[in-house]
């Protein structure tokens, strides 16, 4: 068996003290590269939260709704003209509106979002729904949402407030979590509370019916073929509704992605933060090699006089950045995920931890320690063996 | 006998040559910077012999010593090595020679992280004999009396110790040639003492050339022959 003297392992590891100092350091770098792109990606996934929930294949909006967030509605009536389709199942409303709660400790009132909905219907895959359905169907009830922000107060059943200064009691909880339009939380109530509080509010207030839908959520029969139904609807209905898939390149979550990725600086502080990190985590590798090939200097030297070549020594410094960049990784990684799970209490964000994005970034720690590596090779191969004398 | 040997050009004889110079010069720098360092030098040195090479310090032995080394490139004149000329050979090429050669320097230069044996199997590992090179490694640290430290690191060894483990190292592959840069320079008088008699008995043991600069007037008795180098030419010989 061929067994080399592991040189690079044990060239790193000889000095503890200096090792584990490395490995923090690139534990760092790889903490702070999960942080930023964690913050990106939790803010990209938290606005798909609740369009990743809805029920149906096809979805229904009012053309100018460029976002989900903005408060354009259309006619109800073009769902029931829809259920009329051929491979169409069912066709659900989503009624959605911003209104202020009270928080029942502090009295401070704080914006929530309300979304509405037949509880007989599953408009929502949001499986407390159905265990509270129940309740849902009283007067004055709603669901809350347990990832909603401290400011609203305490979220447990049977909690009760004001929501838009009328009272109002918590049946049941649910998990979803904030994002942009979302204000300080979610409730889920059915649409006839949402008569209740949005039919008749002031003069200066948008007052809401059912005439008006904000998403529409149209359900497909087993087996329908989803673009060809998209087609039909959008060509037999007027123009005062947008029909597209769910899902798929051209669908409804991809588009309010593409939305927040180009009509926010998300994408663009969060990814110079994290190439800000890469960089430090190259100069701190760099930092690392460059000192051991210097403390080496005259024992690679006589390598090379020995008969070495460049490419083992070469081997070496990237076995080495190699080293740093797994074991360093791993405490980089578990403090990341610490963080995360902090992250989610505090902020009602969606940071999930997915192993794509965990492989990414494993890629990308190699790559910082291979450049780093690269760099610092060149002082090994101009060593010069016969200065050594 | 070496008298005879100079003036004969026969294979046959060539081949009881380790070292073989003729009219080599070597300068430093270059165009108007040039300088010369080495002047017309031609020399040989038959196998098996331990030769010190003295001088005064800029007089060029360093130089002289890393051109039979292969460690830099020949600009004029003809060097070979055990039958193989060094001139016009390019640094890949070079590369193979040293693998043929041992090196001592003045520093044992060894990793400080590996132990002495590690450090003497680096050397085997060239000969790409990974099955045997511990048990080499531990037969020529045996050999320079070493045998209770081979799993010992650098920093828990004396100096002169270190200096026998980069002598295991120069010599764990049987090189036919080995140059030494003043080993002995950084030892005290006993263990410089050691390390030169270890020297000179194994070197005898493999009937190797030794070509060895030194400053060192204590261990000039194990020499076959003495160079002193003035002013990049070779003055005279002691014999």
């Amino acid at each position: 068996m061929i067994q080399r003297v592991p040189l690079a392992w044990l060239n790193l590891t000889h000095d503890r003290r200096r090792f584990a100092t490395s490995l923090v350091g690139v534990g760092f770098a790889v903490l702070m590269m999960f942080v930023f792109s964690g913050f990106m990606n939790a803010l990209f996934d938290s606005q798909l939260q609740l369009i990743n929930r809805l029920n149906g294949e096809v979805i229904m909006i009012n053309p100018l709704r460029t976002n989900v967030s903005v408060p354009q509605t259309f006619a109800r009536r073009r769902l029931y003209q829809a259920r009329a389709f051929e491979g169409v199942q069912n066709a659900y409303a989503l009624y959605i509106s911003e209104v202020n709660w009270e928080n029942p400790e502090t009295h401070q009132a704080n914006s929530v979002r309300v979304t509405a909905l037949n509880p007989d219907e599953s408009v929502l895959t949001i499986p407390e729904i159905d265990s509270y359905r129940q309740q849902l169907r009283l007067p004055e009830t709603a669901l809350m949402d347990t990832r909603s922000r401290p400011a609203v107060g305490p979220v447990a059943i049977g909690v009760i407030s004001e929501l838009a200064a009328r009272r109002i009691r918590l049946v049941g909880t649910f998990t979803m979590g904030t994002d942009f339009s979302s204000g300080n939380g979610n409730l889920i109530m059915s649409d006839q509370n949402f008569l209740r509080y949005f039919a008749d509010r002031g003069p200066d207030e948008d007052q809401r019916s059912f005439a008006t839908v904000d998403i529409g959520v149209i359900k497909l029969e087993p087996g329908a073929n989803v673009e060809r139904i998209v087609e039909t609807l959008q060509e037999s209905l007027p123009n005062d509704v947008l029909v597209m898939a769910r899902d798929g390149d051209n669908g409804f979550i991809m588009r309010e992605q593409q939305y927040w990725e180009e009509n926010s600086l998300i994408g663009f502080i969060f990814s110079l933060l994290t190439s800000m990190s890469f960089l430090v985590g190259v100069i701190l590798v760099y930092q690392i090699l460059y000192t051991d090939v210097a403390d080496h200097w005259s024992e690679y030297a006589t390598l090379k006089a020995m008969g070495y070549r460049n490419d083992y020594l070469l081997k070496v410094v990237i076995q080495e950045a190699l080293i740093l960049s797994v074991l360093g990784f791993i405490p980089g990684f578990l403090v990341s995920q610490l963080f995360y799970t902090m992250a989610i209490n505090a902020t009602g964000l969606f940071f999930q931890m997915t192993s794509e994005r965990v492989m990414n970034l494993l890629i990308t720690t190699f790559i910082m320690c291979l450049v780093s590596g690269a760099i610092a090779v060149r002082k090994v191969q101009t060593t010069d063996p016969a200065d050594v004398f | 006998m070496f008298k005879a040997q100079q003036q004969s050009k026969t294979n046959f004889l060539s081949n009881n040559l380790a070292v073989q110079i003729q009219q080599l010069n070597y300068s430093f720098g270059i165009g108007d910077l040039s300088k010369q360092v080495l002047f017309d030098i031609s020399l040989e040195l038959p196998k098996g012999q331990i030769v010190i090479l003295t001088g005064p310090s800029g007089s060029g032995k360093t130089t002289l010593l890393t051109l039979v080394g292969g460690l830099r490139q020949l600009q004029n004149g003809s060097l070979r090595i055990l039958d193989q000329e060094l001139m016009g050979l390019g640094d890949r090429d070079l590369v193979n020679v040293r693998r043929n050669i041992g090196f001592i320097f003045q520093a044992h230069n060894l990793f400080e992280s590996l132990t002495a044996s590690q450090n003497v199997e680096m050397a085997v590992e060239l000969t790409g004999e990974f099955s045997s090179k511990r048990d080499q490694a531990m037969a020529m640290l045996s050999a320079l009396g070493l045998a209770d430290r081979v799993n010992y690191k650098p920093q828990s060894l004396s100096g002169g110790q270190k200096q026998r483990v980069a002598i295991a190292r120069a010599l764990v592959n049987h090189p036919k040639l080995i140059l030494a840069d003043e080993p002995t320079a950084a030892l005290d008088k006993k263990s410089g003492r050691d390390v030169v008699n270890y020297l000179h008995i194994l070197s005898r043991r493999e009937n190797s050339t030794v070509l060895m600069i030194t400053h060192d007037n204590r261990i000039l008795d194990v020499a076959d022959r003495i160079i002193n180098l003035v002013d990049g030419r070779l003055e005279s010989e002691r014999i």
